[in-house]
């Protein structure tokens, strides 16, 4: 008997391999929970003060980083998709939902962390370079809030850090002198922080190299992974709403209404979406949520086509008519009645829509009209490559490889779903 | 009939685009301005007159080139058709050529390579192809030019020359536009030839010894074809707007960098011109497969007069 690796297989692999990896990061955010219901009890208002998005990030995925392979492991049996050998598609969706959920753990270094550019400005991958820790004079007033803040520090990664100094290669005499492109800086050892009376000296690796800011371009692959999913999931669900909705509007009733948004529906298609996206966001200014919106609202044609078709040949059977008659709302009508009979289409729609979301943000961002500046995306990391292209290759190929990884799943994905459900279909 | 009806409303400017011209103007321009571009009268008698302009074919005049939208159109669309053509005519042979050499021997080596990679290359953003390609051909290589469309001394080049100086600046944003469509029309006319190739008709001739090839000149290619003429037509469409992304990475003077200038500068009128344009050029490409496939196909005119 042969071993096949399943999929369950390896996603308790991939989560067991993150919690060793990570164990002190982990550790701490469990004392960090800890701390913050000991602060709430004691002080609600300081515990409220320290509630921020990233806060509850880490910790968010610092518990599902266990709750996930013990769940996977005990469902094993029941789910099907767990039961399936792992193929490329599954191993790369598997990748990026961990990229999404993990990013805080996954990811060593905020995406936007900036830190003497002279030395980490457009590092190849692989590289390494020397970190000084100075003594931060925080440590002065002891209380449980002091004690927390700094516990959150080593959790939360900032994205700036005044305590470190970067540096090419350092020599040690009676003072400490450390190089930055070959340009000689003294500091004295008290200001350091000492481990066996020697100064306090780690390095850091940049896995995929640094970007022009000198920013870790792994770490933010790995958010940009996330800002990825996250438009492609808010978009989707908005095309599927406005398919739904239109489709059975349009269907339901035939007439009027139906010619109407029939025809509507035949002039977007035609006419290229790309123009009316990059308008529409020129227009009322880029951020999350437009992009999200204006892409959901862009891909709703196809998905309004399935349902229109399916509602009005469903609407003469005899099951739905008794329905009907029985009084359903016709809320209830589309989701009881019709949509388990349309799900399977439905369902390969969305997932070539989420790769074409995915895709067309990328491309508005690589046009300078995505998700701003605030977040990394891979679109706008390619765009900052291609001014370096001769420097820095590595610039453009990590995320491009990401991207193309991605839409080649979701491809594969929708078509395999496709062969699924409907088993009729060739290839 | 159904077709022509769609054709009037998208000729007709109730176009959805027009209706975002105005609302985000204000903060941008300062007053004066806006009284000379005449935006501060009310929204309705703004589209009135926008609208009897467009009846006459002006767009009014450009915020950044000072000069009427029409002659800055002018200027960028002929380069934007030309591509975009060059591109479609690579897309179609490529295609097809790969399509017949893999139907040749459905799921022997060279079909299942094109499949696989047919697949890869649809996944591919052509921005990433794009830069990728100037980073082999421009930086490694030395080939071929990473921008423009030609060189700076190419004044004083013979036609010739010029021609040449041309098609090596057009060699990567070719390739670049019309991979993507390669692909899409392999796995179109590949599905499309093999299930012609299987029909009865078809396996009556073979059994009548007619000969394979001619079989696949005079019986499989116009069967298959057939229905990728409305495709053709509607990708043909969406390349005028494809062409944008390929035109910002390679610094070309087409279209789709025009408008998304345009749009970036807030230039409305040109924004207005840009879209119409390209609305325009989608109907014109959709007329025209409509009019091949009748020419082919009489049953199609037949179904119209119905």
């Amino acid at each position: 008997m042969s071993f096949k690796i399943k999929v369950w297989h390896f996603i308790v692999f991939l989560m067991l391999l993150l919690i060793m990896l990570r164990i002190n990061l982990l550790m701490n955010t469990f004392l960090l929970i800890i701390q913050f219901i000991n602060l709430f009890v004691y002080s609600p208002s300081a515990a409220d003060a320290q509630l921020e998005f990233t806060f509850f990030d880490s910790i968010i995925s610092a518990i599902l980083v266990i709750i996930i392979p013990v769940l996977t492991f005990l469902f094993r049996q029941r789910i099907n998709f767990l039961q399936r050998k792992i193929s490329f598609t599954s191993f790369v969706i598997i990748f990026l939902l961990s990229f999404f959920l993990f990013a805080p753990l996954i990811a060593n270094t905020n995406p936007a962390f900036q830190k003497d550019l002279a030395v980490t400005k457009l590092l190849p991958p692989f590289s390494s370079i020397k970190v000084i820790h100075l003594k931060s004079d925080q440590n002065k007033i002891e209380n449980s809030l002091s004690d927390f803040i700094n516990l959150k520090n080593l959790v939360v990664k900032r994205s700036f850090d005044e305590s470190l100094i970067f540096a090419d290669s350092i020599s040690i005499g009676n003072d400490l002198t450390y190089f930055q492109k070959g340009f000689p800086t003294s500091l004295s050892k008290d200001k350091l922080i000492l481990k066996n009376n020697q100064p306090f000296i780690t390095s850091k690796y940049f896995i995929l190299g640094t970007d022009e800011f000198g920013r870790d371009i792994f770490s933010r692959l790995i958010y940009g992974a996330r800002i990825s999913l996250f438009v492609g999931l808010g978009s989707v669900l908005i095309t599927l709403f406005l398919g739904l909705s239109l489709g059975f509007l349009a269907g339901y009733p035939g007439g009027f209404v139906d010619t109407t948004i029939n025809r509507i529906t035949d002039m977007f298609l035609a006419f290229p979406v790309i123009f009316f996206i990059i308008l529409i966001i020129a227009l009322f200014g880029n951020s999350l949520m437009s992009v999200i919106i204006v892409l959901g609202f862009s891909g709703w044609m196809s998905l309004f086509k399935i349902v229109r078709g399916e509602v009005i040949s469903l609407k003469n059977k005899d099951f739905f008519i008794s329905a009907r008659l029985l009084g359903l709302s016709k809320t209830k009508l589309l989701l009881k009645e019709i949509l388990p009979i349309i799900i399977a289409p439905v369902i390969v729609n969305l997932v070539f829509q989420y790769g074409n979301v995915i895709l067309a943000e990328a491309a508005l961002s690589y046009l300078g009209l995505g998700t701003g500046g605030s977040y990394p995306s891979w679109g706008s990391m390619i765009e900052a490559g291609q001014n370096y292209l001769s420097q820095a290759w590595w610039m453009i190929l990590f995320p491009g490889a990401a991207l193309f990884l991605t839409l080649f799943a979701a491809n594969n994905l929708g078509r395999e779903i496709n062969s699924t459900l409907n088993p009729r279909l060739e290839t | 009939m159904i077709t022509f009806l769609f054709f009037l409303l998208r000729i007709s400017p109730g176009d959805p685009s027009q209706k975002f011209l105005s609302p985000d103007l204000s903060p941008k321009l300062a007053s004066l301005i806006k009284e000379s571009f005449n935006l501060n009268a009310p929204l309705i008698s703004q589209y009135e007159t926008f609208l009897m302009n467009l009846c006459k074919g002006d767009f009014g005049i450009s915020y950044t080139y000072r000069i009427p939208v029409i002659d800055v159109i002018k200027s960028f669309l002929p380069f934007t058709i030309i591509f975009s053509l060059i591109s479609f005519v690579v897309q179609i042979s490529f295609g097809f050529l790969l399509a017949l050499i893999s139907v040749r021997r459905i799921n022997g080596i060279a079909d299942k390579t094109f499949s696989k990679l047919s697949l890869m290359i649809y996944a591919l953003p052509s921005f990433v192809v794009g830069v990728s390609l100037i980073f082999i051909f421009s930086e490694l290589l030395n080939l071929f030019p990473s921008s423009g469309l030609s060189s700076f001394d190419s004044e004083s080049f013979s036609f010739a020359q010029k021609l040449i100086d041309y098609s090596r600046h057009l060699i990567l944003p070719v390739i670049t536009l019309s991979l993507g469509g390669v692909a899409v029309y392999y796995k179109y006319l590949r599905d499309n030839l093999e299930e012609v190739y299987n029909k009865p008709f078809v396996e009556n001739l073979r059994a009548h010894g007619f000969d394979e090839k001619y079989i696949t000149r005079k019986h499989i290619i116009p069967n298959a074809v057939n229905p990728l003429i409305s495709v053709a037509g509607v990708e043909l469409g969406l390349l005028f707007g494809g062409a944008l992304i390929t035109e910002v990475i390679f610094a070309l003077p087409g279209m789709g960098r025009l408008t998304v200038n345009a749009i970036l500068s807030r230039d409305y009128p040109l924004v207005t011109g840009c879209t119409f344009v390209a609305g325009i050029l989608v109907i014109i490409t959709n007329l025209a497969a409509d009019l091949i496939k009748a020419k082919l196909d009489k049953r199609v005119v037949k179904g119209i007069l119905n």
